[in-house]
């Protein structure tokens, strides 16, 4: 038989710079800052410690000291496991992977109760010296490194290739970048709140060109914990709770560019990936009431939400421009504010989107609550969406 | 014969050279651009593979490239890790060569480029070794 998996609770430190210097007096320690996550996270779902049996982490940045920190981490919280405890790595799609690793050993009956959580700090490193790591990450070492390609210039060319391609204008992509801060003023865990203008986002300095500051993400550190329940669990508690409908992946067997040249800005993984998810949860697109996407700058939020077919293609930009993926519009998009302004502790980034679509299927969203939401969609990605992860999930009670 | 740029520092990132690879990367730095060729289906990769990516097979041929393509896109970089600050800002493109193969490299082009514009593959010589770049040409 298999069995539904469902999101009873979730938890996540507001985003910003908490890391401190590996100099500094008093520490801000990784494993200290997830520990009380996760216990915000069990009372939020109302679990019993007993029915936890796997832990399944976001393997840390490199810069976290303390290492196999998921076994670390099993005894700072003491708990014993019968499913697992492991650390997943997959670049940005990362958290997405490790809920996935979790929903598999309660659909495999290894447990009641399981825990995707993990905590990405990265800030006391400076950015400079982090793109020496992330551009290995993103890259060919051999092939691409040598020319100094950084993570976001891949997705500048889908930039420069989306407005070659249909004609969009500079604001139109830059007014993305104004509706997530519009968003994230409503959340308190963002990390960026302070409204900005479409004449702010078009001033910035060029980080990656055409993409300024505004349409880049921060760099973060953040913490979550999502607490994953087999659906008999999560219906005992007679509480509402999200409930995974269906789930898609697909990774094109390309890295970073496809060697034999397609339509790289069709983002073909996220197209695939949504299309499984979809026929899982027996759903098209047009059923969908929000979605929380994973997309590090502007441009990359306008291909998803076309590859996921929530906008025509080729329109993404312009929709948004005039209000459609905003709250109170037909499809509003990453309600927490999204990457660039909720922010983006990369290795737990999906973590956030999960938690923003269980407070949205729960009603308890507050001032971003979506009126009446009870499908949403998520993706997480890696790469230059090269692999996209899909989720379809559904509001229950 | 690629043409070619000689630049009087090192590399900033050189790449590694393998028993396989130094094939392509002495060849380059002779004026050469070539990668490997599938016997078995013969289809090209990209970057040079001693397997082939689309059938697995293991039986592979150099074969020379023309180093003309198209610009597919394109991005000036004004935010680089630490090996690149003294390049900064720099180009950074994607080329679909003539025989159906992408790549990725430097672009150099005195103004931005427009998309699709023809360009050549150039041979840079650094004082350690080569790198290659993609030159728009200019009608």
């Amino acid at each position: 038989m298999t069995r539904n998996v469902a999101i009873i609770g979730a938890a996540g430190l507001p985003v910003r710079k908490w890391q401190t210097a590996p100099g500094d007096e008093i520490q801000v320690l990784e494993h200290e800052v997830l520990a009380k996550v996760v216990i915000e996270a069990m009372a939020d779902a109302g679990a019993d410690k007993n029915d936890v049996a796997s832990l399944v982490f976001a393997q840390p940045r490199p810069y976290t000291t303390q290492k196999y920190f998921a076994t670390f981490m099993a005894n700072y919280l003491r708990l014993p496991c019968t499913g697992s405890v492991v650390e997943i790595l997959g670049n940005g799609m990362t958290a997405a992977l490790a809920f996935e690793a979790a929903a598999n050993d309660i659909r495999l009956g290894r447990a009641k109760v399981a825990l995707a959580l993990g905590v990405n700090f990265e800030t006391a490193t400076p950015a400079v010296d982090h793109m020496m790591n992330s551009m290995r990450a993103t890259g060919d070492v051999d092939f691409h490194s040598p020319f100094g390609f950084t993570p976001i210039s891949w997705y500048a060319m889908d930039a420069a290739r989306y407005i070659h391609e249909f004609g969009s204008s500079r604001a139109e992509l830059a007014s993305v970048a104004v509706k997530n801060r519009r968003h994230a003023a409503l959340n308190p865990i963002a990390q960026l709140r302070k409204p900005i203008t479409l004449d702010d986002v078009l001033a910035q300095k060029p980080i990656v060109e055409p993409l300024g500051l505004f349409e880049v993400p921060p760099r973060g550190d953040g913490a979550a914990c999502i607490v994953l329940a087999d659906e008999e669990v999560a219906r005992a508690r007679g509480k509402p709770y999200v409930r995974v409908r269906g789930r898609g992946f697909f990774h094109e067997g390309a890295h970073q560019i496809n060697e034999v040249p397609n339509d790289m800005i069709a983002l073909v993984a996220a197209a695939k990936a949504a299309q499984a998810a979809y026929a899982e949860a027996s759903v098209s697109a047009q059923d969908i009431d929000l979605a929380e996407l994973y997309a590090p700058c502007t441009i990359i939020e306008v291909l998803a939400s076309e590859a996921l077919g929530l906008v025509p293609r080729g329109e993404g930009a312009r929709r948004c421009s005039e209000g459609e993926t905003s709250l109170g519009g037909r499809i509003p998009i990453c309600t927490s504010g999204g990457l660039q302004s909720r922010g983006h502790p990369a290795h737990v980034t999906p973590f956030y989107s999960f938690l923003e679509i269980n407070q949205q299927l729960t009603g308890r969203a507050g001032e971003r609550q979506v009126a009446n939401a009870r499908l949403a969609a998520t993706s997480a990605e890696l790469g230059n969406y090269n692999a996209a992860m899909v989720h379809v999930l559904e509001g229950v009670g | 014969m690629l043409p070619r740029l000689d630049i009087d520092r090192t590399r900033a990132y050189p790449p590694r050279v393998t028993a396989f690879t130094q094939t392509f990367w002495s060849g380059l730095q002779n004026g050469e651009f070539a990668t490997t060729r599938c016997d078995a289906c013969d289809k090209l990769a990209f970057p040079p593979k001693p397997i082939c990516p689309h059938c697995w097979s293991t039986r592979l041929t150099w074969t020379p490239l023309s180093g003309l393509g198209r610009l597919y896109s394109q991005t000036v970089v004004h935010a680089g890790p630490t090996v690149f600050a003294s390049e900064i800002p720099y180009r950074v493109g994607i080329v679909d060569l003539d025989e159906g193969v992408r790549l990725a490299t430097r672009i150099i082009a005195d103004t931005e480029p427009a998309l699709d514009a023809a360009v050549e593959i150039v041979t840079l010589a650094y004082r350690d070794g080569p790198l290659f770049a993609a030159r728009v040409i200019t009608p």
